[in-house]
């Protein structure tokens, strides 16, 4: 929402979506890995077990949520924005698309490979996966666990505000924008299999395109035909398609 | 301890001394009543409104403006003056979140009259909201102005719900058999129609599927839209395939501005793209700006409606960011209240039974000229427009033809070329 609202905001003034992309996701991550490095981390050094920690920090994201979302209404207002831009029929093998729609799935595919080549080939990538597989282990091998969870949550925000942004070309704005988004996403990661990138593309294009299937032959079946393969898969395979 | 039985004698005695002594009570003279109330000083509001949730956008846009605005007008000038008290008192609100749900909305309801025992009521937001609400305040003999919703479906029973009263247009009142009229007449043969799952999208759709059919409009696709629906790309391709010459949204600004987008991007360009409730408001042209030139929605009026109403909107929209417009309720919404006001101070009291009386039977002076309901619905002829397009930037009055403010435009013009690289 916050980056969906901030390059709506920077678009006023002219600045194209995809440059406010450089304002957007740095900003964000700053915020996120500032909220770790003080809010969550404070939280992890007073609960005296992970779960204790899992809890409070859920707590403090619902908390957060609702304290975000109110500054953003009392910043920008109720009323839903938007803008046009890229909105113009481009043909592909004899079936048309907007323009805006392939921009924003072209740019979603590379900012998802180029942060899938970052967490498989780079040092940081692989101190990342090792702390989200065994924080205490991967502290014990000298990674700064507390510098990496900052740096994922940061990432994280980082990313979500990317996601906002690309949001922003096609749908409206609106302070209350987040939630909505927020469920299809979990859906998808956990269809996908949690911690698995690849698995979220699938997971996501497997998503959108029965999505689409089914509101072809009737809207008001989407929801809950997204919800059904997410049963089913819990059922066959509850770590997700490429989950271990 | 001695034996103390009571005999039959005992109670025989017992029970006509205690009936003498009620007998006796009942016949004395009533002692002087001692007024006990607090002197009345001012007249609380009670409302149930979408304060966060997925109508919070609606009620902050429409309604909002206008009782905040309203209110502030009337306190700082004293106040409404109630005879009965002989003093202007001023109004002060009690809001609940409703959190959008009907449910919880009936609840507050409730509360409002039974628990916080409010004067008044004003309305929730939303056709279903309002319908859902209705016969509560009915029940308790409160009256009900309502605001932002439809009342296709409530209309019939408004005959058994005295203290109900209607001020926006809506479908059959009379916006639609003028949008059916100002079609035929241009000569449109189809139409595509997709609504949201809900009251009010049921309501346009069914009364569409009434009102085209009789000026030889056929409907040629029905789709309905779920609240939560994203992409809007295959019922925009179904429209676009069925090339019917009108495409109708019967849903809110969250459907509305994406299938216009989606439209867009995908090259479908009806003769007629009517979308509402959303077109009207001001975001509409902030977000589309000159791709938003031909689109039809529902309005009240435009700044050559009148030269009160072209006052109305400068008095309402100096101190407002365009997005904050609306076309179609604001003048309704402000109507009503002035009604509302000067039904009490016709009526000299608080009494909802005499106010009702006031409201339902006299013609008040407001913004829109004469303004009178017509069995609990503001009567159509005070309303100064029904259908509105956007034409040059400013969504005028194009429906009914007496009331227009400019020239309808069939077909619409094509969507802005895209940029030239």
């Amino acid at each position: 929402m916050l980056g969906a609202r901030t390059t709506w905001t920077l678009q006023l003034t002219g600045i194209n979506p995809f440059l406010a992309l450089a304002v957007c996701g740095p900003l964000a991550f700053i915020l996120g890995f500032i909220l770790h490095r003080t809010l969550f981390r404070y939280l992890l050094s007073s609960s005296e077990t992970s779960d204790i920690f899992e809890a409070n920090s859920m707590l403090a994201s619902f908390g957060l949520f609702f304290v975000i979302q109110n500054l953003a209404l009392i910043a920008w207002g109720p009323e839903i924005r938007g803008y046009t831009y890229l909105a113009f029929p481009v043909e592909i093998a004899g079936a048309l698309f907007g323009a805006n729609r392939l921009v924003t799935a072209g740019f979603a595919i590379v900012i998802g490979t180029a942060f899938y080549l970052f967490l498989a080939r780079t040092r940081m990538g692989k101190a990342i996966r090792s702390a989200a597989q065994d924080p205490t282990t991967a502290g014990l091998m000298g990674v700064n666990i507390n510098h990496v969870l900052a740096l994922c949550f940061g990432l994280g925000a980082g990313l979500a505000a990317i996601a906002g942004m690309l949001i922003s070309m096609v749908y409206p704005v609106h302070g209350v924008m987040g939630l909505e988004y927020t469920v299809i996403a979990i859906i998808v990661v956990v269809l996908g299999g949690l911690g698995s990138i690849p698995g979220s593309f699938i997971g996501g294009f497997l998503l959108g395109i029965i999505g689409s299937i089914v509101t072809y032959i009737d809207p008001g079946l989407s929801l809950v035909a997204y919800y059904l393969i997410f049963t089913i898969l819990l059922l066959v395979r509850p770590t997700g398609i490429m989950g271990k | 301890m001695g034996d103390k039985r009571i005999t039959r004698r005992d109670f025989i005695r017992g029970a006509a001394v205690t009936g003498a002594g009620l007998v006796a009570a009942s016949c004395a003279p009533a002692a002087e009543e001692t007024p006990t109330e607090v002197p009345k000083e001012k007249i609380v509001v009670g409302m149930s409104r979408p304060l966060s949730g997925p109508l919070q956008v609606i009620g902050d846009s429409a309604f909002g403006p206008i009782y905040n605005r309203w209110v502030q007008e009337v306190n700082d000038a004293g106040g409404i003056y109630v005879e009965e008290y002989g003093k202007s008192l001023p109004i002060e609100l009690k809001i609940y979140d409703d959190t959008s749900d009907v449910g919880t909305a009936v609840r507050l309801t409730e509360k409002l009259i039974l628990e916080d025992k409010v004067d008044f009521l004003w309305p929730a937001c939303g056709t279903a909201f309002i319908y859902a609400q209705a016969p509560i305040a009915n029940k308790y003999g409160y009256i009900l102005l309502t605001m932002e919703g439809g009342g296709t479906t409530i209309t019939p029973m408004l005959p058994s719900l005295p203290y109900i009263f209607l001020s926006l247009s809506f479908s059959d009142w009379y916006e639609l058999p003028v949008l059916a009229d100002l079609l035929g007449e241009k000569g449109a043969k189809t139409a595509y129609v997709s609504y949201i799952a809900d009251l009010h999208g049921i309501e346009y759709s069914a009364v569409a599927g009434i009102e085209f059919p009789k000026r030889g409009i056929e409907i040629v696709g029905l789709k309905s839209l779920p609240p939560d629906i994203k992409d809007l790309a295959p019922v925009i391709n179904l429209a676009k395939a069925s090339e019917a010459d009108v495409f109708c949204c019967f849903a809110y600004p969250d459907q509305i501005m994406p299938a216009v987008g989606t439209s867009m991007g995908l090259g479908y360009n009806p003769k007629a793209w009517v979308g509402g409730p959303g077109v009207n408001f001001g975001f509409f042209q902030a977000a589309f700006g000159p791709a938003a030139e031909g689109l039809i929605g529902f309005t009240t009026f435009a700044r050559g409606s009148s030269p009160e109403l072209a006052a109305f909107a400068d008095m309402l929209y100096a101190d407002l960011p365009l997005e904050a417009q609306d076309w179609w309720g604001h003048p309704l919404y402000w109507a009503a209240l002035e009604t509302w006001k000067a039904a009490i101070e016709k009526a000299g009291t608080l009494n909802q039974d005499a106010i009702r009386d006031v409201l339902a039977t006299e013609t008040f002076d407001t913004i829109l000229g004469p303004t009178w309901y017509e069995n609990g619905l503001l009567a159509k002829d005070a309303h100064p427009g029904e259908i509105g397009q956007w034409i040059n930037g400013v969504f005028e009055v194009v429906g009914p033809k007496d009331k227009a403010t400019a020239e309808f435009v069939y077909p619409k013009p094509e969507w802005p070329a895209p940029p030239e690289e």
